[in-house]
């Protein structure tokens, strides 16, 4: 199987398994708990059916947007994600040089393993920074300075995150940050030769943008679960949040916010854009899905705040019904770092291609000539 | 596999399944007929989700709850099950302390193989008991007399064992108690020698409550459906229960209560509370789901009443959800039982622990710092 098969997710999902050491494969592909949440998040959409127009004359099709002040060519792209030399040695550089080429918004994490002013370097493009408040609190001006300086053009807060999900497949790999080779693991590290040379023969894995202020994660072996605990601030509250919005003063965002309420309150602290996300289903099992809350957010704040709906999407047709019920973009983590561990900075161009062509089509097929026509009379709820 | 390789339920329930002989883990395992309402207890959570609040400040969470006037650490506890030391040969004392160590409820069975009067004298922390109402009326005094001078917190009537369910796995292995060798279950007894050696060494098998007026259970083999449907008064009634409930004259439940009808009932009685339970599937078949017919309860009588929902609890999540719905506390069986057939105590305080720090993840993801912040403004019902 090679690049060049990958038509889809679930082909790139496959190419990456056979390309990662097991433990990281997981990393990526698991969720928490039973993994109930990560499921629904995708079988959601699959409640909700488009109703197309015809004859509408859809020679030219134009599928840009604007978010988070930024316009952008398709109303989607790469959320932040952790630590991506993990997946490719090439690690952000990759993801970040594609997402430029391809022309909508990259998002590097906190915990990026290629610092914010290479990838500054590298992507020219719209940059969203991810920011988790550490308990060290020096750290998150800090980042949010050297964001500045770099010319990021927008942040998001994760606020979903206080404590670390209880992905069990991490347990049961051993999975580390970097990894650690364990009488377990070492097999299926031996079964992955590419990976591993390529990982032995690069930079040495680190945090990039947090190496100066810990070492942990980076020269101690710690798992992720570990590091959220010791690390992130479980008292961080709205107050911090608005200090982080005010200091930034340019786009933001929080990412995880799920309730009504919040959304209200993320209005009035003057953010400019929400992500409603339960982390990729990643950490509250039984949560609920994005695309099943996002009517209820769309209907209290849609006029007041862009709403980006995160999670769940692996087609483009996932894209259209969450516009059709008022999400101003979406983002996605799994489909592109399955893409970045199967063909680094081709293989994230491929699968956004590949979005992007899908989203061009269904737009067409469904008779819309733009992302504004993408409305609450397109789609239409399934009774079960 | 062995303890530390338990992580959640299911694990649990695997080394259960290596440590016991067939029958007997099929008698933790089965339920009635075609294990429908079994399966269904579990499921019913998974079609409601959660919806987390953000920022709230988290990082100090109580966990404890008030019920029948007892202050608990946990906001559930163990259920009354029997025969525990078929299970381990320290039955209710490994459960019994484990209990105490988490400081919550400790419930014992009538069908008990340890006595009222050795646990007191091993666990202060909160004590139930659980009372099958036989047609030996100086037996059902006896008993209550005991449990009295043993000082035990509560006193919960089963109602929903008039006659044997019908677990239909007893049938095929031939369970009964005590176990008895037959050609059949030679073998699966045969090939777990270490359960037959601690259970023909560790003291003899007794049901210390019931022995002394009945042969059935200790000299005479029985399965359990027959002992229900031979030694159990089928004409007990609600004139029955209410004498009772004042001849204990302490905080007193009905366990195995499903319909509004009935929990008005109860609270009419005397009742302080109320267990909403179908025997862990183990009796009717078909009949409801406790998560399911849980807000229709706790809408009737939640303001009057300690509501417990009791059944197919495997994940902290369940718990939050039936509390958010309105229980009080949670109870189940099997949540420990397979944990005190892999280890002994060692096993139920680790799934205890389990629980319990699931339930702490669960509620700083959710933004609750304490059980009366989860509220149905939490939930969302999957639309259908």
């Amino acid at each position: 199987m090679k690049l060049s098969d990958c038509h889809n997710f679930e082909d790139f999902r496959k190419l990456a398994k056979k390309k990662l050491p097991s433990p990281i494969f997981h990393y990526i592909d698991g969720g928490s708990d039973d993994e109930i949440t990560l499921n629904r998040n995708t079988s959601s959409f699959n409640n909700y059916d488009l109703i197309p127009s015809v004859l509408n004359d859809v020679s030219n099709v134009d599928m840009s947007t604007t978010v988070l002040g930024e316009k952008i060519d398709f109303p989607l792209f790469p959320a932040a994600t952790a630590m991506h030399r993990l997946y490719h040695h090439k690690g952000e550089r990759a993801s970040a040089r594609a997402t430029e080429k391809m022309g909508t918004i990259f998002g590097t994490s906190t915990m990026g393993t290629v610092s914010i002013e290479e990838i500054a370097k590298v992507n020219k493009g719209p940059k969203l920074f991810q920011l988790y408040i550490h308990k060290d609190r020096g750290l998150t001006d800090n980042l949010i300075e050297r964001c500045k300086k770099a010319g990021f053009s927008s942040m998001c807060l994760t606020v979903d995150t206080v404590v670390a999900g209880n992905r069990e497949r991490d347990r049961r790999t051993g999975f580390t940050t970097p990894p650690k080779l364990t009488l377990g693991s070492l097999l299926s590290f031996i079964l992955h030769p590419g990976w591993t040379i390529n990982n032995l023969t690069h930079e040495k894995f680190k945090l990039a943008n947090i190496i100066h202020i810990t070492q942990k994660g980076t020269s101690i072996d710690k798992s992720v679960i570990d590091y959220i605990n010791e690390q992130f601030d479980p008292a961080m509250n709205w107050k911090d949040a608005e200090y982080c919005v005010k200091k930034w003063n340019g786009p933001f965002a929080l990412k995880g916010v799920m309730s009504v309420e919040d959304a209200k309150k993320a209005v009035d602290i003057g953010c400019t854009a929400i992500m409603i996300s339960n982390h990729g289903g990643r950490q509250l099992d039984g949560s609920r899905a994005p695309f099943d809350q996002l009517a209820e957010i769309v209907d209290a704040v849609g006029d007041k705040i862009e709403v980006i709906l995160d999670g769940g999407i692996r087609r483009g047709t996932h894209v259209l019904k969450a516009l059709c019920l008022g999400a101003k973009a979406c983002s996605f983590g799994k489909g592109y770092l399955f893409a970045l561990a199967a063909g680094g900075q081709k293989g994230v161009e491929k699968i956004l291609e590949n979005m992007k062509t899908e989203i061009n089509r269904d737009m067409k097929l469904m008779g819309c000539k733009n992302i504004s026509e993408l409305n609450s009379s397109k789609i239409v709820f399934r009774k079960s | 596999m062995n303890l530390k390789d338990c992580h959640n339920f299911y694990d649990f329930r695997k080394l259960a399944k290596k440590k016991l002989p067939a029958p007997i883990f099929h008698y933790i395992d089965g339920a009635a007929d075609d294990e429908i309402t079994y399966r269904r207890n579990t499921s019913a959570f998974n079609e409601v989700d959660l919806v987390p609040n953000v920022l709230k400040g988290v990082e100090h969470v109580d966990l404890s709850t008030t019920i029948f006037g007892k202050k608990l650490n946990l906001p559930f506890y163990c259920a009354p099950t029997a025969l525990q030391r078929l299970f381990h040969y320290d039955g209710e004392r490994a459960v019994g302390k484990a209990a105490k160590k988490y400081n919550t409820m400790f419930g014992v069975s009538a069908l008990s193989t340890v006595s009222v009067e050795e646990i007191s004298s091993i666990i202060d922390t909160p004590k139930m008991f659980q009372f099958y109402f036989h047609k030996d009326r100086g037996l059902n005094d006896a008993v209550l007399e005991r449990v009295k001078a043993a000082k035990f917190d509560v006193m919960a009537l089963t109602v929903d064992t008039i006659t044997g369910g019908n677990r239909e796995r007893d049938l095929r292995t031939g369970f009964t108690s005590p176990p008895k060798l037959t050609l059949s279950s030679l073998f699966s007894f045969a090939v777990k020698p270490m359960w037959g050696i601690n259970y023909l060494t560790k003291g003899k098998f007794e049901l210390p409550h019931l022995q002394d007026y009945v042969g059935e259970g200790t000299s005479t083999a029985v399965s359990i459906g027959n002992y229900f449907s031979t030694m159990l008064d089928q004409s007990m009634n609600w004139s029955d229960a209410e004498k009772l409930c004042s001849k204990w004259g302490g905080h007193f439940a009905l366990k195995g209560i499903m319909s509004v009808e009935d929990a008005k009932r109860a609270v009419d009685i005397g009742c302080t509370g109320i267990m909403v339970s179908n025997h862990g599937g183990r009796q009717l078949d078909g009949s409801r789901a406790p998560f399911d017919q849980l807000a229709e309860i706790v809408d009737a009588v939640g303001d009057k009443i300690d509501v417990i929902c009791e059944g197919g609890i495997q994940r902290g999540t369940h718990i939050l959800k039936a509390l958010s719905m309105g229980a009080k506390a949670c109870s189940g069986g099997r949540l420990y039982l397979y944990a005190l057939a892999a280890a002994g105590q060692d096993g139920v305080e680790r799934a205890l622990n389990q629980y319990r720090s699931e339930i702490e993840r669960g509620m700083k993801l959710m933004g609750c710092t304490k059980i009366s912040d989860l509220n149905r403004n939490n939930l969302r019902f999957r639309k259908k």
